[in-house]
């Protein structure tokens, strides 16, 4: 741990200790690499910048106009930061609906509270997204572990947390993924680079600086943590197969050429100063509408064209 | 007409007639033949094999030699029906012939095929006798028609852009639009349009016509270059502008102001076939890249491990989907008019179901996903082309549209307190002979035999009360009736979740909870198909073996409660690996993943 450490960086940062990390310097090195940031794809659709939505009755607006512009976003918060809106909201249990039971049967209230506000999130992130009220969202999922929105396919959504933070990311272009990471956060270097790494990033990480590859190891295991999510396989997409990198762009084999043509984003982004967050978003290729309301859905004249002669109004009002 | 003057697509005349070769026998003769004619995928010199399809697809081009080999079928024959000069009779047969096409090249089935009986079905189901005799000809002949949509709500670039019409004052109409990522617009010379022909929001604000360009003056018509699409890259997606282009009153088809309804009518089949064919097939295949990944890693084909599990999993749910499709397709053979809501849970139910397995396989296939060689690269090729196939969430908007209102239905039916009548066990005999799809008799109105009951829903609640009679035939049956019971309560869980709904306040949007309880509906829907299939399968022939015993079921069951969010046990030791090792039998010898099992190439 370095004290006395000045806020600016310098170039030639010496150190007896190589293991040592900090937030500063992780963020930095990844800085002069050109390593964060946003990689759209060749449609143009891109993870847009996360949103600080430091509570629920914070302006979503920033959110939902990422989504219609970019295609996917995500927002963010502590759990800390919600923590009075679980404590004192009177409609916890009808927020929470299928999650209400293991809220109530987790003793730790640390643990409950960071639950129910990471719940809260994503639904007030959807609800936002898709013009209704959070209490209709019904989070779901798939066999493999990825999150979904029940019944409402116009987005996919994505979910991490860590530490403090917690994060939801939406896209309507297809799969989103996410992950988080204290910068600060130690490993061991030589297991993660032999466990995760392909051989060209191998390579490539060798060539680095020491003091670098802590930071673009971090970087690396987010991202792919990041895609493996999107693709809704959790760990068990292995991390050799795949890779990235260490510079800002797409996708790569495991001997470092392109993988896959241009239909994923990546991005990675620093936040609250401390954490690494990136997300993967695939775009499937479909231009799907910027309109993600819920309310203009089904269409009327469908209803209407169905209804039996003689019935005054679509039956339909459910 | 000279072609200077029309606006006639290139090379119109040039194509060989469809009447093809006199092929005998039902839908499994001719998949036969199909599938024998298109070869081994996996042989380097076939030209209908992923060498050359993939080039194509890498060129954005339709594999040229492969059409023209499924023109000297007469592929088109097969969207004709048999009155008419065709080989069309029932579309569960239809899509049995498909299903080699698109196990092959999912952009290949529609851009070579079925989009063509997608606007065909309009003419069939509306069209006057000169509208049907022209079609007819025209596909037995070896013209291309397409389907212009009207522009969906939640449009995506496919379902976006519309035309218009008026009436022109000698008679006729005059069309104005455009629309620019349309199937085989550059090539198709019949165009049947969805065209807007009044204002607002009503029922009858579209008519449909049979546009023949032969019969429109070229300075009217103007056909738009090629749109780069993502996936189903050679499907020749291109665009059509109209500009004040006269059009003759006998190009309406059916009556003004009837589009909404035909439209409602048509899709049933489109619905259909796209589960039933192209999703089915293409899953098909992406199973068996699978295998033959497992098959070449190291370790051999490992049965009792992890991914074999994901293996057999895939292939409960493959065959569940398979049963809930074949399902529709027989039901449109047997009684159109009831065909309506069940065809949109089919494919809503097997969109979901079959696009969340694909990111299983991409698991197991590892880097190997990546690959663009002729061994691995159909796998790729399919991730791009099945959610265009399948119109993602414009698709699913769509099928709510009829769902929603169903869960009414539901509330009414359980309000009655009546017993419900289960559907017929005929949906459920994959393959038996069916009847001939009349598409008069579809119908734009939900109805059900009965009144408003649910016959699928009836099928999941008799065949889980029958299985609680076979528990003495062994554990995995006793395992199988335990599942049969949870999803029973299951059924009554939603319907008095749909009575609640349905008390509430009328309002003029539904309530989003209705979106909720249509996923968890047509999942319930799946699970019915599975254990009716399961139920009628007659054990005589290998692949019917597989069928009449439990595992298949047992593990779709398990995945669908899980998916439903309800506590299933897992099932009993050996079942996983059981399937894993049936789904290896088929490939060793050749046979297709689906309920029919059929011989490959």
């Amino acid at each position: 741990m370095h004290h006395g450490e000045p806020t600016d960086v310098r170039e030639d940062r010496a150190t007896d200790d190589i293991d040592a990390r900090d937030t500063a310097g992780v963020l930095a090195a990844l800085h002069r690499l050109s390593a964060l940031g946003t990689v759209a794809t060749a449609r143009g659709s891109a993870v847009a910048p996360p949103v600080h939505i430091p509570r629920p009755d914070s302006s979503w607006l920033r959110v939902r106009d990422n989504l219609l512009d970019r295609g996917a976003t995500v927002a963010y918060a502590t759990w800390t930061e919600w923590l009075p809106a679980v404590l004192t909201t009177p409609r916890l249990r009808p927020l929470l609906a299928r999650d209400w039971n293991r809220y109530e049967r987790t003793h730790d209230p640390a643990v409950r509270c960071r639950f129910a506000a990471s719940r809260l999130l994503i639904k007030y992130t959807a609800a936002a997204a898709l013009g209704i009220a959070p209490e209709d969202i019904d989070i779901a999922y798939r066999l493999g572990g990825r999150p979904y929105l029940r019944g409402l396919d116009q987005v996919e959504v994505g979910l991490t947390h860590t530490g403090e933070l917690m994060a939801v990311g939406i896209s309507r272009m297809g799969r989103m993924g996410l992950d988080a990471e204290r910068a600060d956060r130690r490993f061991d270097l030589d297991l993660m680079r032999r466990g995760m790494c392909t051989p060209a990033e191998a390579a490539e990480l060798d060539a680095l600086p020491a003091d670098q590859r802590a930071a673009c190891l971090l970087r690396l295991w987010t991202l792919k943590e990041a895609y493996t999510k999107a693709l809704g396989q959790g760990m068990r997409l292995p991390f050799t197969e795949f890779g990235f990198g260490l510079a800002l762009g797409g996708l790569r084999a495991p001997d470092g050429t392109a993988a896959l043509g241009d239909e994923w984003a990546f991005a990675t982004y620093p936040v609250l100063g401390r954490y690494l967050v990136s997300a993967a978003c695939h775009d499937a290729g479909l231009d799907p509408a910027g309109d993600t309301s819920v309310g203009t859905m089904l269409d009327r004249r469908l209803l209407t064209a169905m209804t039996p002669p003689g019935h005054d109004a679509p039956a339909v009002d459910i | 007409m000279n072609d200077n003057l029309t606006a006639a697509a290139p090379g119109a005349a040039a194509r060989p007639a469809a009447r093809g070769p006199r092929v005998l026998g039902g839908g499994a003769a001719r998949a036969q033949y199909v599938e024998d004619l298109l070869g081994d995928p996996f042989a380097d010199g076939n030209p209908h094999g992923q060498r050359a399809l993939l080039a194509a697809d890498e060129r954005r081009e339709a594999p040229a030699a492969t059409e023209e080999l499924l023109g000297r079928f007469g592929l088109a024959a097969e969207f004709v029906p048999r009155p008419l000069g065709g080989r069309l009779a029932g579309v569960e047969e239809l899509a049995q012939v498909l299903r080699p096409v698109f196990r092959r090249d999912v952009a290949l089935g529609f851009g070579a095929g079925m989009t063509a009986l997608f606007a065909a079905s309009v003419v069939w189901a509306a069209g006057d006798g000169r509208q049907r005799r022209d079609t007819a000809r025209r596909l037995l002949d070896g013209g291309r028609i397409t389907i212009l949509h009207r522009e969906f709500v939640h449009a995506n670039a496919i379902l976006r852009g519309e035309y218009s019409a008026r009436p022109a004052p000698g008679g006729g109409y005059v069309v104005d639009g455009r629309k620019e990522v349309v199937i085989n617009a550059d090539r198709a010379d019949a165009f049947v349009a969805y065209v807007r022909t009044a204002p607002g929001d009503g029922p009858d604000s579209h008519s449909v016509f049979l546009l023949e360009t032969g019969r429109l003056p070229a300075h009217a018509v103007h056909r738009l270059p090629r749109a780069r699409t993502h996936g189903m890259r050679g499907a020749h997606y291109a665009g059509l502008d109209l500009q004040q282009c006269p059009v003759p009153a006998g190009a309406l088809v059916g009556k003004p102001g009837e589009g909404i309804h035909l439209s409602l009518r048509t899709f049933q089949v489109s619905r259909a076939l796209v589960s039933g064919g192209a999703l089915v097939g293409g899953m098909d295949s992406a199973l068996r890249y699978a295998v033959r990944a497992l098959g070449e890693s190291r370790r051999g084909l490992v049965l009792g491990g992890r991914r074999g599990r994901v293996l057999a999993g895939v292939f409960a749910d493959l065959l569940a989907c398979d049963a809930l499709a074949v399902a529709g397709l027989r039901l449109l053979d047997l009684a159109p008019e009831h065909a309506l809501v069940p065809s949109a849970a089919v494919k809503y139910a097997v969109s979901a179901l079959l696009h969340e397995d694909l990111d299983e396989l991409a698991a197991v296939l590892g880097a190997r996903g990546y690959d663009r060689s002729p061994a691995y690269g159909g796998f790729q090729k399919l991730v791009r082309d099945l959610p265009v196939a399948g119109l993602g969430h414009a698709g699913t908007a769509d099928t709510q549209a009829v769902l929603v209102p169903h869960l009414r239905t539901l509330a009414h039916a359980a309000r009655r307190g009546e017993s419900w009548h289960e559907a017929p066990a005929a949906l459920f005999t994959p393959g038996v002979q069916g009847g001939a799809l009349d598409f008069r008799r579809l119908d734009a109105e939900p109805r059900d035999p009965h009144h408003g009951c649910d016959g699928l829903l009836a099928a999941l609640l008799g065949a889980a009360a029958r299985l609680d009679g076979k528990r003495a035939r062994g554990r995995r049956w006793a395992a199988l009736a335990d599942l049969g019971r949870a999803f029973a309560a299951e059924v009554h869980r939603l319907v008095e979740r749909c009575v609640m709904l349905a008390g509430r306040p009328q309002s003029m949007t539904p309530s989003p909870a209705a979106y909720v309880l249509v996923d968890r509906y047509c999942l319930l829907l799946a699970a019915a198909s599975c254990l009716a299939v399961c139920e009628n399968a007659a054990p005589g022939t290998p692949d019917g073996a597989l069928l009449a015993e439990p595992d298949w079921a047992l593990l779709a069951l398990t995945r669908f409660g899980r998916r439903l969010g309800l506590e299933v046990p897992e099932p009993p030791d050996g079942v996983a690996q059981d399937l894993a090792a049936g789904l290896v039998d088929r490939y060793r010898r050749g046979r297709s993943f689906d309920l029919y099992g059929m011989r490959l190439a």
